[in-house]
């Protein structure tokens, strides 16, 4: 019988102590696996995000977030003259503010609203109705539709609050074009977006022609199409979404990559050391046997086999079982992280990563030969003659 | 040397002129920008409202002040000023605006009642059309983010203990079959189950309760390693760990009856065995 064969022979001998080892590792290895999608997933899950949008660069006045710096001036002529570039497919400007939705008496709605000029293009997808055509039409999200009953045809209030500086602009009536789906909404967040006209309009800022941020599509060469950018308006700051995400990566959210990399190792730690607790006692409870076993002519390189494969039994079943387990335990916890306020809906912590699964399997591996050594060592250095007579005697 | 900054600017409401013709007027500026930009207290600098430098005015650094740790805010560098109000005004203000026309973001007020917060805002809201006033419990939003932290820590602590709980069974499971003679020969002359029972509920105590201390006692000793950790990584005054008395209540609580009824749970298998099957090698 072969070294593997007879340990699985060994374990089921046992199966309750056998099981529970078994579960014990899933377990461990099911929460080891999340915190490995955790560690990059964040980031992982941005990135598709802004490549979902189909702009790969961000043109703003200053390094600061697009709605909490100054913003471009000249926004309309500048988003022409980068969409004129041969480097650029498309670009658009675009200004934010926040506005109130008035409702039929009842409490009004906090939304977001977005002017947009330039083209072609849009950044929503429009799901029912059509796209905005004139100034005065906006499309609006599900936020706004689900929690208002409002669709294309339907005219609503809006009360923008624009800038702190003008004094707050009249009610605007709009009509609603469509209803649009925004990359970057969070739950249950309302967006209204129309031209730019209009939030210059509502925002009585008209002539003004300023946006917060321009997004620019590439033809293919983004860092060529950057560099293009930041010729034309050496005042302005573009940025790839590459350095987006690689300023992500260094300032948003390192909290749970720090916390992601302390409890892998807590728990690849806890792993072993339990794993290691298992096989000693478990071949301490046999030494009489094994000691029989090379009595009879097992070689001493068979029964340290027997014991790896032990180990390697425990922890690849273990193994194997924690991956529907952590797939399940990454379900329920990005659910309870994504309840984050503002957070987009499409963003998720845990992504599936085909690295953190070879990670998983490399760290799980490791673990089942480090738990083995000890109890390997023991059994190599078994004294048949003497075990067998301590058993007799005692 | 002076030089010319891109920073958030911050302003101190005060009503007085800051400072005397001629000076240049006092600001404070966080610990890491001073570390990052190398300055000192009593060096002039400049302040500009953009990132150009363009319209900028000599500043004096007054002190250098250690900024209220804000967790919304973990990794980035705190590269902030705080200067008097009438100097941010003047710095920023557009040639076309007049003195005095300015605006500020927002106004803090603390009322004498604090449990008025929201009808004192309704009122300013009904009178005011033009401001936007919200109880600073409402404003704060980033609260709602340290909740569902907590819940993301409770779930991750939930798996944990269900980890432990397996492992324990498997372990006592072990350690009691080691035990099967001594638990067959105390049958056999004549101590009843309960008696035994008892008597292993009670190890089972005593060692579930050693294991909740030193763990507490690790915990502790690895909170300030953590704490250091993560304060130097982020270079931030927050506290990451802190074991509060309710968490080590806690803690015990669950590690205590959850290792005494493994214990006893292993061991109920194995005393409704026949004795004689168990004295017997």
């Amino acid at each position: 019988m072969k070294a593997l064969g007879f340990a699985w022979r060994s374990l089921v001998r046992q199966p309750a102590r056998a099981a529970l080892g078994i579960l014990g590792v899933a377990a461990v290895g099911a929460l080891l696996f999340d915190m490995l999608l955790l560690s990059e997933g964040l980031v992982t899950s941005m990135r598709d995000l802004l490549d979902r949008t189909g702009y790969d660069i961000r043109v703003t006045a200053t390094e600061a977030l697009p709605g909490r710096g100054p913003r471009v001036t000249g926004a309309s002529g500048t988003a022409d003259a980068l969409g004129a570039l041969p480097q650029v497919r498309s670009a658009i400007a675009i200004r934010l503010a926040d506005a109130r939705l008035e409702g039929d008496g009842g409490v009004p709605l906090q939304v977001g609203f977005q002017g947009v000029a330039g083209g072609p293009g849009r950044p929503w997808t429009v799901l029912r109705g059509r796209d905005v055509q004139r100034p005065g039409e906006v499309v609006i999200n599900e936020g706004i539709a689900g929690q208002r009953g409002l669709g294309p045809g339907d005219r609503m209030i809006f009360r923008p609050a624009c800038d702190a500086e003008s004094d707050a602009p009249p009610a605007v009536t709009l009509e609603i074009a469509g209803v649009a789906e925004f990359p970057f909404e969070a739950v249950n967040e309302g967006i209204a977006a129309g031209m730019l006209e209009t939030i210059d309009t509502a925002c009585g800022t008209g002539g003004r022609d300023e946006a917060d941020l321009i997004l620019v599509a590439s033809t293919g060469d983004t860092d060529a199409a950057a560099a293009a950018a930041a010729a034309l308006r050496p005042d302005l700051h573009a940025v790839t979404n590459s350095e987006v995400i690689e300023r992500f990566s260094e300032s948003g959210f390192t909290y749970f990559r720090q916390i992601s990399a302390v409890l892998s190792a807590v728990t690849i730690t806890f792993a072993l050391l339990l794993i290691t607790v298992l096989l000693t006692v478990s071949v301490n409870q046999r030494l009489g046997e094994i000691a029989a076993l090379r009595a009879l002519g097992l070689s001493q390189r068979r029964v340290v086999a027997n014991v790896f494969c032990e180990s390697a039994l425990i922890v690849g079943a273990g193994g194997l079982l924690s991956l529907p387990l952590g797939i399940l335990l990454a379900v329920w916890l990005d659910r309870i992280l994504k309840s984050m306020p503002g957070l987009p809906a499409e963003m998720h912590f845990f992504v599936f990563q085909a690295d953190a699964l070879v990670l998983q399997v490399a760290l799980l591996a490791t673990t089942a030969v480090l738990a083995a050594l000890y109890p390997m060592r023991i059994v190599a250095r078994l004294p048949i003659a003497e075990t067998l007579r301590n058993e007799v005697v005692s | 040397m002076p030089s010319v900054l891109s920073i958030v600017l911050l302003a101190l409401a005060v009503t007085a002129p800051s400072t005397q013709d001629g000076e240049a007027p006092p600001i404070l500026v966080t610990r890491q920008l001073a570390a990052s930009e190398g300055l000192e207290q009593g060096q002039i600098i400049r302040l500009a409202p953009d990132s150009r430098g363009e319209g900028g005015r000599p500043f004096r650094i007054a002190g250098v002040y250690e900024p209220v740790p804000d967790p919304a805010r973990l990794g980035t560098l705190p590269r902030e000023v705080r200067l008097h109000l009438p100097d941010l005004l003047a710095l920023t203000r557009s040639p076309d605006v007049p003195a005095g026309t300015e605006y500020v973001e927002a106004i803090n007020i603390a009322l004498v009642d604090p449990a008025e917060a929201r009808n004192f805002a309704r009122d300013l809201n009904a009178r005011m059309p033009g401001v936007s006033a919200r109880p600073a419990a409402e404003a704060a939003g980033s609260g709602a983010t340290f909740q569902v932290l907590r819940r993301f820590h409770l779930a991750i602590a939930l798996v944990t203990i269900i980890a432990s709980t397996v492992f324990l069974l498997a372990l006592t499971i072990m350690l009691v079959d080691e035990r099967r003679e001594t638990v067959g020969l105390l049958r056999l002359i004549g101590l009843p189950v309960r008696r035994i029972l008892v008597q292993i509920f009670l190890e089972g105590l005593l060692i579930a309760t050693a294991g909740g201390l030193i763990g507490l006692l690790l915990a502790s000793a690895s909170e300030s390693l953590i704490n250091a950790f993560f304060q130097w990584r982020y270079d931030t005054a927050l506290v990451f760990v802190r074991i509060t008395p309710y968490v080590a209540a806690a803690c015990l609580a669950v590690a205590v009856p959850l290792g005494t009824i493994a214990t006893v749970t292993a061991s109920w298998v194995l005393l409704r065995r026949n004795a004689l099957r168990l004295a017997r090698r």
